[in-house]
C-alpha cells in the first residue's frame, strides 16, 4: 500500500500535488498545495487492513510532506476475516442509475473514456491549462510553416490567375502552382515578387511557435531560362541574383521557385532549400506567369514520389523497379531507385504526330494506374532491313530502354519489401497461321500489350488497389521478303489494359429472428 | 431420597447441553443462512463457490438434527449404541464448522464468532457424552 499511488501519471517526473509520487523531493513538496490524495486503503470491508495516509504540513515553513502507514480497523461485525477466494474483492459492483445520480454517471461514462473522479479533475485541469497551451511546438499537418515575420508564402492564383501572397504554405502538404504575375520592364527592380530575395527573405522558424531555432532559406540550384525556352543550369548557385536591367531587357526575373523542406519525425524543420528558375523579360510582356512548388522529405529519407498510400491512387504512375545484379539471395532483394529514376518506369511508345516509329525513338509516356492507353506507329520496311537488327529496333521501341522487372503492388511498395513487388510475366505469342509453321523464318515483333490486373484491397468502404499482375505479351508477326524496290508500311502498337478483378460481393442473408424470452429481473421477488 | 433410587446413569448437563444446543443450532443455521445471502449481495459470490458453501451448511443441519436425536435417545434411555453414534457424528459436525470457520468463500467478523461458540459447545458435548458412555458401559 505505501508503494501505490494513483496520481503518480508522469514516468521519472514529479506530478503537481501528489504527495505520493516516489518521483518528488522535499523541495518539490515544499511548493505543493494540497495533498490530491490524502490516504491509500485496500478495500474497506476486511477487517483489518494497512493504510498509507499523505498529508501537507503547512505550518512549517518550508511545508512538509507527512506520511504515515497506520492499520486501519473495521469495526463492523460483518468485516471480512479472511477470504479463500482470490478474485473476492478485485470486482466492484457498479452503482444502479436512480434519478438522483444518473446526470453524474451520464457525465462519467458516456463519453469514449471513463473519468475517474470528474468534480476534482475539472479542479486541477484549470491550473494546469495555460502551461499545456504552449506545449505543442511542433508542427501538424496542415499547419502554416511560420517564419520570422509572417509565414512562407507560396504565390497562387486566388479569383482570377493574377498572384496573391497571401497563400501560406502548408507543413507536409505537397503543392505547386502557376499564377500570372504583373511586371513593368522599367521598375524591373522595384516589383519584389520577381527577386530572388523576396523568396529566401526570411527564416523559417524550426519549432512552432518558438524564435528560438530559425531556419535559414538555402539557394539549391539556379536554372537560367532563356527568351526562346531553352533551361540551363548554373553551376556555382550561392551567389544571390537580383534583376537589372540588360540591353533592354530585365534579367534575373524569377519564372519559378520550388521549395524542399526537410523535417523530422517530431514536426520539425530541420532544412529548407529553395531552387529557382531565372529568366529575362523584354519591353513588350507585361505579365509573366509564375510557379511554385513546394515539396517535404523526412530527414535521412529518399524522396521517393508515392503514387497511393497504400492502395494506387487513379492517374498517378505505376511504380516499377529492378532487381540488381549482384543480389542472388532471394531475401535481400533490393530495388534500383524508382520513379526519381525516369528510365526505371514503366511506360509505353508515345505516339508522335507524324507516325513515324523510327523518327519518335526516345518519346516515351509513363503508364498511369487505371487510365487504359494505347499507342502506335508506322514502320516502313524495304527490301533491305535485315530481320535481326529490325527485330531489336522493335523492340526497344516498344519496350523502351530499360523495361523493368518488377512492379509495385501497393502505391507505398518500399524497396525493402521483396513480397511486395509483383514481377512482370512475358508472353510471347505468333500472329502466323499453324500452316505456315515452317515457312516464316523472321518473326518480328509488332505489338505490346501490357495487362495489369488488379483488385481490390481492404475494408469495403475504403478500398485501396492493389495490382496483382502484371502481363506482357508480344506478339510477333512473320517478314515477308520483299521484291526489291517495294516498301511496305506495318503498323507497331503497343496498349496498356487495366482489368480489374476483385472478387465480387457476396450476398450476406440476414439471421432468422429468434424468440426472445427471459424473465423480468425481479421475478424471485421476495427471495432475491 | 432419590428419584429412583439413585440408579439413574442419565447425565442431566448433557441433556441440558443438548436442548441448548438445539435451540442455539437452530439460530446459527439463520444467522448463516442469512449472511451467505447478505454476501451474495454485496461481494462478488461466483456459483461455483455458492453451491459447495450453501451445500455443506444444509448437509450439516441434517447431520445436527441427526445428531441430536441419537444423543438425546442414547442419553435418556442410557444406551451406549446411539450415543456412540452421536459422537461418531459429532466428528463430521467438528469439520463442517471448521470449514465454515476457516475454508468458507467469505469468512466475516460475525462468521468467526458464531462458529467459535458452536465449536465450544460441541467440544464440552463430547466430553460429557464419553462421561455418560463410561457410565453406562460399566
Amino acid at each position: 500500500v505505501a508503494k501505490l499511488c494513483v496520481c503518480d501519471l508522469l514516468v521519472a517526473q514529479c506530478d503537481v500535488n501528489c504527495c505520493c509520487d516516489p518521483d518528488c523531493n522535499a523541495a518539490d513538496f515544499s511548493l505543493f498545495t494540497t495533498c490530491s490524495v490524502p490516504i491509500v486503503t485496500g478495500d474497506s470491508h476486511l477487517c483489518s487492513q494497512k493504510a498509507a495516509i499523505y498529508s501537507l504540513d503547512v505550518e512549517a515553513n518550508p511545508p512538509e510532506r507527512i506520511f504515515k502507514l497506520i492499520d486501519q480497523v473495521n469495526p463492523s461485525l460483518f468485516c471480512i476475516h479472511a477470504t479463500n477466494y482470490e478474485q473476492a474483492l478485485s470486482f466492484r459492483s457498479p452503482e444502479m442509475p436512480t434519478s438522483e445520480n444518473f446526470d453524474q454517471l451520464l457525465k462519467r461514462f458516456s463519453s469514449a473514456a471513463f473519468s475517474a473522479e470528474p468534480d476534482s479533475w475539472n479542479r486541477n485541469t484549470d491550473a494546469q491549462n495555460p502551461p499545456d497551451a504552449n506545449e505543442t511546438y511542433r508542427y501538424e499537418y496542415g499547419v502554416p510553416i511560420q517564419t520570422v515575420d509572417a509565414f512562407l508564402r507560396l504565390p497562387s492564383p486566388v479569383v482570377s490567375s493574377w498572384c496573391s501572397d497571401a497563400n501560406p504554405a502548408g507543413f507536409l502538404v505537397n503543392q505547386a502552382t502557376k499564377c500570372t504575375r504583373s511586371v513593368n520592364v522599367e521598375k524591373c527592380g522595384d516589383v519584389q515578387a520577381v527577386s530572388m530575395l523576396f523568396y529566401i527573405n526570411s527564416s523559417i522558424l524550426a519549432k512552432w511557435h518558438e524564435f528560438v531555432f530559425q531556419v535559414n532559406i538555402t539557394v539549391q540550384s539556379i536554372t537560367f531560362q532563356s527568351l526562346n525556352g531553352t533551361q540551363t543550369l548554373l553551376n556555382g548557385s550561392d551567389v544571390l541574383r537580383l534583376p537589372v536591367i540588360l540591353d533592354e531587357l530585365c534579367v534575373n526575373v524569377v519564372f519559378g521557385v520550388s521549395y524542399h523542406v526537410t523535417y523530422t519525425g517530431a514536426g520539425e524543420i530541420i532544412e529548407a532549400a529553395a531552387s529557382f528558375v531565372l529568366g529575362a523579360i523584354n519591353k513588350e510582356a507585361f505579365s509573366i506567369q509564375q510557379s511554385f512548388q513546394i515539396s517535404f522529405t523526412q530527414v535521412n529519407t529518399k524522396p521517393v514520389p508515392l503514387s497511393g498510400n497504400p492502395g494506387y491512387v487513379v492517374g498517378l504512375p505505376v511504380r516499377a523497379g529492378f532487381r540488381p545484379q549482384g543480389y542472388p539471395f532471394p531475401g535481400e532483394i533490393l530495388f534500383a531507385a524508382l520513379n526519381s529514376n525516369k528510365y526505371s518506369q514503366l511506360t509505353i511508345l508515345q505516339s508522335a504526330s507524324n507516325q513515324d516509329c523510327l523518327a519518335a525513338q526516345g518519346a516515351r509516356a509513363p503508364i498511369l494506374f487505371g487510365y487504359n492507353m494505347m499507342s502506335g506507329c508506322k514502320l516502313r520496311i524495304t527490301a533491305a532491313t535485315k530481320c535481326q537488327p529490325l527485330t531489336q529496333t522493335l523492340l526497344d521501341l516498344l519496350k523502351g530502354q530499360s523495361f523493368p522487372e518488377y512492379v509495385a503492388s501497393f502505391g507505398n511498395s518500399q524497396a525493402q519489401d521483396v513480397l511486395d513487388w509483383v514481377p512482370i510475366t512475358h508472353l510471347h505469342t505468333s500472329e502466323q497461321r499453324i500452316s505456315n509453321a515452317f515457312q516464316s523464318s523472321c518473326q518480328i515483333p509488332v505489338s505490346l500489350e501490357i495487362e495489369v490486373k488488379w483488385t481490390k484491397y481492404g475494408s469495403l468502404v475504403n478500398p485501396q488497389a492493389r495490382i496483382v499482375n502484371v502481363t506482357a505479351s508480344i506478339t510477333t508477326t512473320p517478314l515477308k521478303q520483299l521484291p526489291p524496290g517495294r516498301e511496305r508500311i506495318i503498323p507497331v502498337t503497343s496498349s496498356v489494359v487495366f482489368t480489374d478483378i476483385s472478387s465480387p460481393a457476396e450476398p450476406g442473408y440476414k439471421a432468422w429472428p429468434t424468440i426472445n424470452v427471459k424473465l423480468p429481473f425481479d421475478f424471485f421477488f421476495p427471495f432475491v | 431420597e432419590t428419584l429412583n433410587n439413585g440408579h439413574q446413569l442419565s447425565s442431566l448437563p448433557l441433556q441440558m447441553l443438548f436442548y441448548v444446543n438445539g435451540i442455539y443450532y437452530l439460530f446459527y443455521f439463520l444467522a448463516t443462512l442469512a449472511m451467505i445471502v447478505y454476501k451474495s449481495q454485496v461481494f462478488s459470490y461466483p456459483d461455483d463457490f455458492l453451491a459447495p458453501d450453501l451445500t455443506l451448511l444444509f448437509i450439516m443441519a441434517i447431520l445436527e438434527v441427526l445428531r441430536l436425536y441419537l444423543g438425546s435417545k442414547g442419553n435418556l434411555t442410557e444406551e451406549e449404541g446411539p450415543l456412540g453414534l452421536s459422537l461418531a457424528i459429532s466428528v463430521g459436525s467438528v469439520i463442517l464448522s471448521v470449514y465454515f470457520l476457516v475454508w468458507q468463500t467469505y469468512v466475516l467478523k460475525a462468521d468467526v464468532i458464531i462458529n467459535a461458540v458452536l465449536l465450544l459447545t460441541y467440544g464440552l458435548e463430547s466430553v460429557l457424552k464419553v462421561i455418560a458412555i463410561a457410565a453406562f458401559v460399566s
